[in-house]
């Protein structure tokens, strides 16, 4: 019997051993990032350690969905660049958690990477801070890479295919924080079994997608399958424009020709700040009301969670659960990769709202809410070696590389690597299963973006009190309070952060009274 | 002094490392808590300013309300069911499958608390989960909810999770007590005519009052620090109805960047420890001293 103990005993010890044994060479390759032995015979030449975040979608290491392979088209690039630039090297790395979270901390003990993929609103936040370079000098200039006669060989700007929505990621200071290398955009992915079926077709417009929804509740299906991060960002900005839309071009106090069209019509967080006070987005501004009326009216189509972290919505309409799924592009790569879907689906645009459903509304085309997609910014530490960004040599590498990576050739390897963004660089073709997307792209921009315009304490509040209105959890009345005294208490923060200065549209606003006089229903106190 | 220089160099590395990561950080924390700062930006002396916002802060009685609550839940299920259970465990009469027992309720703590949470969120909870796909399949799916986006059900939701709270640690911590009251007393109480539910009431529980006292203190202070469940599964939401001042903090300091706000809360969170600990170790006997007054 003791014999049989031991034995045991000396089984698990070694197989813990085995276990714990490091892998031998050429065997136990995964990892994120760039290979971490890579490196490590750097030879002495090597001045430059470029740190790139390159997000989570194109992380060398990452294996996506519709594959086995895992990714490595930007390390190529890199291999590439570093055959130009004997003295560089690129080392990719990956970002724990919450991006912003994770980079505050990094940012402000100097240890940021040198490029870090961020949505640009959140760079915005901190630009007073001097974190981030402003990339307008690199823009303007021509991309050394490009032969000439080649888009970019006058301006680096010449390169981007969209660029009203790549203009449109300028900060609020007119400055460019970020390089985009392609696109992403929302669409309604439906079951076109199930709609066939039910003798359903894509709507035209809110009501008939109302009705719709409606078809598929009554026959046992979740209408749409949506989340609460999706509805108080997507939702808000698309349904505001709709309730708005007539109104653009009276609200839109600072136009900035500059900032190109794409910001035609766009209101910044000074114009929001200056239209709240002067009535707008209160519960007196029967639009602003109007706007959290119609997403009340909608939820009842919806998942009853709308917490995306407890339900998978994509697997939810893969099973057939729900008949539409309200995502993005890069969901097209997921539902590729299932060989056993077991229906046919497509994709449409989230229809307009006419007259008939609301007074506010015009029946016009819904605009388009993604854009950007990989933005990356340059941080502070890119020029760690000189402190100053006029002088720094590490920094003109760092430049050179994202000059580098934007050449056609490059972004295909990137960005075409996987079925999920569109990009952004002329010559290079999207996959084709991405052409609806491309299609929507051509719409003009949201008038604004709420959820990213002031700072994330006033989203989390929106995020949450949408949601609990949305479930029933609060009053019309009273959550017309709470986002009221939300937006006054971020106008109050940015004000503070930023130093802006408000009052100067007043100036404007007494010139456009002739033209608040054809506007019905403006908020009493806006004259 | 000379003499026991050994005996304090041998304690050295762990008094260093408990300032250095424990007490040095509370300082800074405290000192922290009275400036507006935000992270890589200046920071401003505010005084008492940060500690007067937070209690108008709109978050301050509901997330109070709910960390009272989820404690409340807790130090109640922790103070039956793993006694309880370790009761049980006690009784059997087999010692090898008193140990199998122990083995089975001690198993689930090698679980990470993350990976519980997120089988709870998705697996029991969820839209197409445990509990919604069971009322359906009894008739009854009028019931089926989304357990954590409904502002009735979130918070209740959130307190069951871990259901039937018998795991983990705290049954061995009681199944030790209960093995180190003599047999003599509860021979003594057979022959006074206590059996069975009587004998448990009053014999055992008070003579494991240590150990109660022990878990309820341990169950107090990890409910008002935690948020990192409540982060996962909710962040808070819907609304404020899962928000706790401990998740309020983080959002402030690593989410909002307000250092100094979120110095502030944790102060007051600490302070409300202490107090809770002060009373339990002033007003809250143990066996010991409760054996001292017979």
């Amino acid at each position: 019997m003791p014999f049989i103990k031991y034995t045991i005993l000396a089984i698990i010890i070694v197989l813990s051993i085995y276990a714990l044994m490091p892998p031998s060479n050429g065997a136990g390759q995964a990892h994120l990032g760039s290979d971490p032995n890579r490196n490590k015979d750097k030879p002495a030449s090597v001045k430059y350690v470029i740190r790139f975040n390159p997000g989570p979608l194109y992380l060398p290491g990452v294996i996506p969905e519709n594959s086995k392979k895992p990714i490595e088209g930007i390390q190529k690039v890199a291999d590439e660049f570093e055959k130009l630039y004997p003295d560089t090297r690129v080392e990719f790395l990956g970002v724990p958690g919450d991006v912003r979270e994770w980079l505050v901390t990094q940012l402000s003990s100097g240890r940021a990477p040198d490029v870090i993929q961020i949505n640009v609103e959140d760079v915005w936040q901190d630009i007073q801070k001097d974190w981030y370079v402003p990339l307008d000098e690199y823009l303007d200039a021509p991309n050394p890479f490009v032969e000439a006669g080649e888009p970019g060989s006058k301006q680096w700007w010449d390169m981007f295919k969209y660029p009203i929505p790549t203009r449109g990621t300028m900060a609020p200071n007119d400055k460019m924080y970020c390089i985009v290398l392609d696109m992403i955009e929302t669409g309604i992915f439906y079951n076109k079994d199930v709609f066939r079926r039910l003798d359903l077709s894509e709507p035209k417009d809110w009501l008939e997608f109302l009705q719709i929804q409606k078809t598929l509740k009554q026959n046992g299906y979740i209408p749409l399958l949506v989340d609460r991060q999706a509805l108080s960002d997507w939702g808000v900005d698309l349904t505001f424009d709709q309730m708005y839309g007539e109104l653009r071009d009276l609200l839109d106090l600072d136009y900035d020709p500059n900032r190109g069209e794409y910001l035609h019509g766009y209101l910044d967080w000074d114009e929001l700040i200056f239209l709240h006070r002067k009535g707008f987005f209160s519960k007196n501004d029967p639009r602003w009301r109007e706007l959290w009326r119609v997403l009340k009216d909608w939820r009842q189509f919806m998942s009853q969670d709308l917490n995306a972290i407890g339900t998978d919505f994509v697997r939810a309409f893969m099973t057939q659960e729900g008949a539409m799924y309200w995502g993005h592009s890069m969901t097209t790569n997921r539902l590729l990769a299932d060989k056993n879907l077991g229906f046919e689906w497509g994709i449409f645009y989230l229809p307009p709202i006419p007259q008939s459903y609301s007074r506010f509304a015009r029946g016009k085309d819904q605009v388009v809410i993604g854009g950007s997609a990989m933005q990356y910014s340059v941080t502070n530490s890119a020029y760690s070696d000189t402190h100053d960004p006029k002088t720094s040599e590490r920094l003109k590498r760092v430049m050179a590389f994202l000059q580098f990576l934007t050449l056609p050739k490059n972004c295909d390897a990137v960005v075409n690597e996987q079925i999920a963004l569109l990009p952004n660089i002329k010559g290079v073709e999207p996959h084709k299963e991405l052409l609806p997307f491309h299609e929507f792209l051509q719409r003009h921009y949201a008038m604004t973006k709420w959820f990213y315009t002031f700072d994330l304490q006033f989203d989390e509040v929106l995020e949450r009190q949408l949601e609990l209105y949305l479930n029933g959890g609060m009053s019309e009345d009273d959550f017309l309070d709470w986002m009221e005294k939300n937006l006054d208490n971020a106008s109050k923060r940015i004000i503070s952060r930023k130093e802006l200065d408000v009052e100067r549209f007043e100036k404007v606003w007494r010139e456009r009274a002739e033209m608040r006089k054809k506007f019905k229903e403006l908020p009493s106190v806006a004259n | 002094m000379s003499d026991h220089l050994g005996l304090y160099a041998l304690l050295a590395p762990t008094f260093i490392l408990l300032a250095v990561f424990c007490l040095v950080p509370f300082v800074i924390a405290f000192a922290t808590s009275f400036f507006d700062y935000e992270v890589g930006g200046d920071a401003k002396f505010i005084g008492l300013s940060n500690y007067l916002e937070y209690f108008h802060d709109y978050t301050f009685l509901q997330s109070f309300a709910n960390m009272l609550l989820l404690t409340a839940f807790s130090v109640v299920m922790v103070m039956i069911v793993p006694l309880v259970v370790a009761k049980l465990i006690f009784s059997l009469s087999s010692e090898r499958a008193s140990y199998f027992y122990r083995i089975l309720f001690l198993l689930p703590i090698v679980i990470p608390n993350v990976a519980v949470f997120l089988i709870w969120q998705s697996v029991v909870y969820s839209e197409i989960g445990l509990v919604n796909s069971l009322l359906k399949a009894i008739g009854h799916g009028e019931l089926a909810r989304g357990w954590f986006s409904d502002p009735r059900t979130s918070i209740w939701a959130l307190a069951f999770i871990g259901f039937p709270f018998a795991g983990g640690i705290n049954i061995l911590i009681y199944y030790a007590g209960l093995t180190s009251i003599p047999d003599s007393v509860h021979e003594a109480a057979t022959l006074d005519g206590a059996t069975g539910l009587k004998k448990f009431v009053l014999i055992d529980v008070p003579l494991v009052m240590s150990q109660i006292k022990l878990l309820v203190m341990l169950t107090i202070i990890g409910g008002i620090q935690a948020f990192e469940g409540i982060y996962i599964v909710t962040k808070g939401g819907p609304g404020f109805t899962t928000t706790v001042p401990g998740l309020w903090m983080y959002f402030n300091a690593f989410k909002f960047q307000r250092m100094g706000y979120a110095c502030a809360i944790g102060v007051i969170l600490f302070l409300l420890i202490m107090l809770l600990t002060v009373i339990n170790l002033r007003y809250f006997k143990t066996t010991e001293q409760l054996q001292g007054q017979v």
